[in-house]
């Protein structure tokens, strides 16, 4: 086991645009609608989506127009 | 009193002076400290700075002071706005009766008492004179701290005493309001801006819009419950007005409201703000509402205003609105020429009464006699402002004021409300009326707006039982609850570090360390903010960031249809584009990723959103060079025309001369079909003999 002090080898991905859902089925109701599925590059996990750089207002606009209200984690967007 | 610490401009006065040259700064400190012995070039600002903040010393340069730079320093210390154009700094001087022009601002500038506003990337100032004397210099803007302009506020400015000794209070009516109306409004007015930003030309004016947006909201075109007169697009006002106290910010063109402002700590030096602000309102006339001037004028609104404010604090008495107009009417510039036809002829008359009842009285900066007729004078907070009179005693708190009904709406009694609570219910509910009880309305919209600024629920519940007459009912938690929670159901990272371990109990040992605080996947995590971890923790592999260019990380083999990942330098956009192009090599050896790509997938791949543009742009990313040749193939193989199949002849020469000559000479022309290379020739067979018995003429033997 390592000791609790050690440095543990890390890669650093920064910048990086994610939606993280309450579920997979959420996510799957995301990625049904055309032009947020368009702005997702991948899917991490069941409830993770990565997004592509720049596209973190595309994403946002759709969530409202979908009626949701999403926590958001960073810089600051339009409609806050 | 501002302190050196605490003075908001001294940041602003300290980047100025590094802009001035070293001879200038020199003639600067010669005139501020009167040194005795010369001073060190690097101690020059710091010297001018403390001493500005040194009262005695202000005092002692002040008497120096011819009386026009005085009294400019006077205006902004009783204006309580530090920043002013130097235009309408001219224009007050003018009303006073002083044509000095530039003079007494020169003369502060040389005693550094007054500063320019200038912006970062100015080449170093020689001279002041190269500020003077540019274009559009009335708009320049100049500044002094809040600390030199304050001890020049009991310097008389030389107004008249317009008081009626004839106006009698007996059976007349006093009124003062709460000076609440218009705080209330402009929180309003933010939510408005909220709801969808608003954008303002180069010459700041709105665009239609966004102008309807405010003359046709109901909030702001409804009375207010205390009023005098009303004014026209008090919308327009407020909206003015809250981005002149930086209620909004610029995001890409648009203003935004600011969730983040900082609320006066009371309802005093919350007007205290507004009042300082209407020497920044350039867009609206009490007469005309919304009013934009020409390009190189200034707006006389500002200069007006504060006249009429010195005039009444310069008053022994009640004063009537047309003594105050006769005076403007004399002294001011450029007042007259904003005057309506049927105002002009009462000397604005009626524009001075829309001020003072329909601007002022709300402000609190007046109390007016209401008898025969209407008379004004300054109220306490105008007497502390404009006239040295003591600061007002605080309006008595209550602190319970709110009911919240069970339908969501929250009714708040004027009397209870305060620029904190003000500020917090702006965030989380949404006014709906203003009157002496206002309506607000607990929505979704706006409890989401509430808790992205950075509200919490249970500080939104705690601020709504705190201030209430009486518990929010259950059935409004419930609701606040519901809302709430459809926010936590989709979480978006902006812009957030992922940090990937190497296994899973690597993984699992950062958690536990608190190294990273959620699981994203099997071997990746994430801060709770989304920010960078604690790298003291860390033994980095890679660093890649998703917002510049992609990095190469592939290699293409010979075949060009297999590629090799350089797995250090891999990111995940990889991952998700690699999968639409290529299928996974199963059997390699672990650590090495290889793929190949798949014409079926490459197809699927066009169809959908790429391009042959697109893959080639990938590929020159990724690995250096375009979609290899063997790729293309794939792609372009359905669009290719029909291919045809047939037998010919392949006839090689020695040399590229020989083939050029036969390429050439009519006779052996007619028998080759076309060359093929630089020493080969294709023809029928048929044609075969005919070309041979040629050639054996020239001599070429053939095989």
């Amino acid at each position: 086991m390592t000791p609790p002090t050690t440095r543990l080898a890390a890669k650093l991905h920064r910048r990086v645009c994610l939606v993280l859902t309450e579920d997979a089925h959420l996510a799957e109701e995301l990625l049904a609608r055309k032009k947020l599925s368009s702005a997702v590059a991948g899917r991490l996990c069941d409830n993770v989506l990565l997004i592509r750089p720049g596209l973190v207002d595309v994403v946002l606009d759709e969530l409202r127009k979908a009626s949701h209200t999403p926590q958001i984690i960073g810089k600051a967007t339009s409609g806050s | 009193m501002a302190t050196e610490d605490t003075d908001p401009d001294m940041t602003r006065a300290e980047t100025t002076l590094a802009m001035y040259a070293g001879p200038l700064l020199r003639r600067i400190a010669a005139m501020l400290l009167k040194p005795r012995s010369p001073i060190p070039e690097e101690e020059l600002i710091e010297r001018c700075l403390s001493t500005l903040m040194n009262p005695p010393v202000v005092d002692r340069r002040l008497r120096d002071l011819p009386d026009a730079a005085r009294k400019i320093l006077a205006i902004m210390g009783l204006s309580r706005q530090s920043s002013w154009k130097l235009g309408h700094l001219l224009t007050i001087l003018a009303t006073m009766g002083h044509a000095e022009g530039l003079a007494p601002i020169h003369t502060l500038l040389e005693y550094g008492l007054l500063l320019p506003v200038l912006p970062t990337n100015t080449p170093t100032i020689a001279s002041f004179e190269e500020i003077l004397t540019r274009s559009g210099v009335l708009e320049q803007e100049l500044f002094s701290l809040s600390a030199v302009a304050a001890r020049a506020r009991e310097e008389s400015l030389g107004f008249p005493d317009l008081s009626d000794p004839r106006v009698s209070e007996l059976g007349a009516t006093l009124r003062i309001a709460d000076g609440l109306e218009w705080p209330l409004r402009i929180a309003a007015v933010s939510q408005i801006v909220a709801e969808s930003p608003f954008r303002l030309t180069m010459a700041r004016a709105l665009f239609k819009r966004d102008l309807t947006r405010l003359q046709t909201n109901e909030l702001q075109a409804s009375a207010p419950a205390d009023h005098l007169l009303l004014v026209p697009d008090p919308g327009t006002l407020c909206f003015y007005w809250a981005e002149a106290i930086s209620m909004f910010r610029w995001e890409n063109g648009e203003l935004h409201s600011r969730n983040s402002v900082v609320p006066a700590a009371n309802a005093f030096d919350d007007l205290v703000q507004l009042t300082a602000a209407l020497s920044r309102l350039e867009s609206w006339d009490p007469e005309r509402g919304y009013l934009l001037v020409e390009e190189g004028n200034l707006s006389p609104f500002p200069t007006a205003s504060f006249a009429v404010f010195f005039l009444l604090g310069s008053a022994s008495g009640w004063v009537t609105a047309q003594s105050i107009a006769d005076y403007l009417w004399e002294h001011h510039p450029s007042w007259q020429g904003v005057l309506k036809k049927e105002s002009a002829q009462q000397h604005g008359k009626t524009w001075i009464e829309a001020f003072l009842f329909g601007v002022a009285y709300p402000l609190r900066l007046i109390e007016v006699l209401d008898g025969e007729t209407r008379v004004a004078r300054l109220s306490d907070l105008g007497k502390h402002l404009f006239a040295g009179g003591p600061a007002p005693q605080p309006i008595p708190a209550f602190p319970q004021t709110l009911m919240v009904q069970p339908n969501a709406e929250i009714l708040a009694y004027r009397q209870g409300l305060t620029p904190p609570l003000i500020a917090k219910l702006t965030r989380c509910a949404r006014w709906k009326a203003i009157g002496p009880a206002c309506t607000l309305e607990l929505t979704p919209e706006q409890t989401y707006i509430g808790l992205e600024s950075g509200l919490t629920l249970s500080g939104i519940i705690q601020t709504l039982n705190q201030h209430g007459t009486r518990p929010v009912p259950l059935a409004v938690v419930d609701l606040l609850q519901r809302w709430a929670n459809k926010r936590e159901r989709i979480t978006v990272y902006s812009s957030a570090t992922l940090v990937e371990f190497q296994s899973t109990a690597d993984l699992d040992q950062a958690i536990a360390r608190g190294i990273v605080a959620l699981r994203i996947t099997d071997r990746m995590g994430i801060c709770s903010d989304g920010g960078d971890p604690d790298f003291k923790n860390l033994r980095l592999l890679g660093n890649r960031d998703y917002e510049a260019r992609p990095t190469k990380c592939l290699s293409i083999d010979d075949d060009g249809i297999t590629l090799t990942v350089d797995t250090a330098g891999a990111d995940l956009l990889l991952e998700a584009d690699i999968g639409q192009l290529a299928e996974s090599i199963t059997d390699d050896p672990p650590g090495l990723r290889r793929y190949t790509l798949q014409p079926v997938l490459l197809k699927k791949a066009i169809a959908s959103n790429w391009t042959l543009e697109d893959l080639d742009a990938w590929f020159i990313a990724r690995a250096g060079t375009p979609l290899p040749a063997a790729a293309k193939l794939f792609v372009l193989a359905a669009q290719a025309p029909r291919v045809e199949a047939r037998s010919r002849m392949i006839l090689s020469v020695p040399s590229t001369e020989i083939a050029d000559g036969l390429m050439q000479w009519p006779s052996t022309l007619e028998f080759i079909e076309e060359r093929i290379g630089p020493r080969a020739v294709a023809l029928s067979e048929e044609n075969w003999p005919a070309l041979r018995d040629l050639l054996l003429q020239l001599g070429i033997i053939c095989d």
